[in-house]
């Protein structure tokens, strides 16, 4: 179990965060805007995820394909305006960087801090992860939502990378039974291989799909089981992308 | 299971999952499953549970954190299958 010490570190991060969503959530869309950064049909995208959420309470599990750094805050675009966050905090969605990515400089750990990143450090000592389950637990308790790429890191192969699908996302869901599962395939459609940053001017594809994922076994079958029913909701979801690439583009 | 047997199992359930296949080709107890053989921290666990369904045994968390390499993975499964006195 989460010790208190955390748990009070995650709560006081929440509040935070949720009284500067002005400052950061406007900050950052500016910054993509900057980029020129677009998504082309973010009405629909928002009134799609608000339409899935209408109605319900409980914690809310988004697994996402992972190509660039920025995946997380152009899926957090995506779903909802910053004014949105501000009355659902729950849709001001948890991330877990790795922790090398957002610990360079003081801005960037500031950012992530009030950006509600709960830092992992990839490939670490067991114990690592299994904090890292214990705070996702805790928060998916408390009835939050928190993005999670099955794939452990960025893919490697310019696609969703079943060799590195890491099983921990079976265990987050088993933990926090009743939480909903949002599958999001998000990608710049001139995105080709992995990279940290989109290319300026870049145009995001990005579709939902709600999924409940449920297994018959126990323990690590269990996660392994709906870790994978999970990505291989992401992977139709690619395969619908490329099916469709020269419609969209 | 003697020893040789149990490390020839375990060498062939790993096979699959080896990226290094030259440090794969001369396996020793001391070879280290990830930093020498190269595989896949994330298909650890697959290799687990092939170890679970391949000797009939079941792998707790704690024990599977101790497998870093190809003899921890033989002395758990020599400790599992053990019988009981």
């Amino acid at each position: 179990m989460l010790p208190v010490r955390a748990r009070l570190g995650l709560r006081v991060q929440e509040v935070l965060s949720q009284a500067l969503i002005p400052v950061t959530y406007y900050g950052i869309v500016g910054w993509l805007r900057y980029r020129r950064y677009r998504v082309p049909d973010l009405s629909r995208l928002r009134a799609e995820f608000a339409a899935l959420d209408r109605g319900r309470r409980g914690p809310l599990l988004v697994c996402a394909n992972h190509i660039t750094l920025v995946d997380s805050l152009v899926i957090q675009w995506a779903l909802a305006p910053g004014w949105r966050l501000l009355v659902r905090p729950r849709w001001f969605i948890w991330n877990l960087p790795d922790r090398h990515n957002i610990s360079a400089t003081w801005f960037l750990r500031t950012l992530g801090y009030l950006g509600k990143c709960v830092p992992v450090l990839r490939e670490g000592p067991p114990e690592e992860a299994r904090r890292t389950l214990e705070k996702v637990a805790f928060l998916l308790a408390r009835g939050q939502s928190v993005l999670v790429f099955p794939e452990g890191g960025r893919s490697r192969i310019g696609h969703v990378d079943l060799d590195r699908v890491m099983y921990g996302v079976g265990r987050m869901l088993q933990q926090a039974p009743g939480a909903r599962v949002l599958c999001v395939y998000a990608r710049g459609i001139g995105q080709r291989e992995h990279s940290d940053y989109p290319r300026p001017g870049e145009t995001f594809f990005v579709r939902l799909s709600a999924f409940a994922p449920s297994t018959a076994h126990q323990g690590i079958r269990a996660d392994r089981d709906l870790a994978m029913q999970i990505v291989g909701r992401l992977v139709e979801m690619e395969q619908e992308y490329f099916a469709h690439a020269n419609l969209d583009r | 299971m003697d020893n040789a047997a149990a490390f020839e199992k375990v060498v062939g359930i790993i096979k699959p999952f080896v990226k290094n296949q030259e440090a794969f080709a001369k396996p020793s107890e001391g070879t280290r499953i990830i930093e020498d053989l190269g595989v896949n921290s994330a298909r650890l666990v697959d290799i687990i549970l092939a170890f679970e369904d391949e000797f009939g045994i079941e792998v707790d968390d704690e024990s599977a954190d101790k497998v870093r390499t190809l003899g921890d993975a033989v002395q758990m499964i020599q400790r599992k299958t053990a019988p009981a006195h």
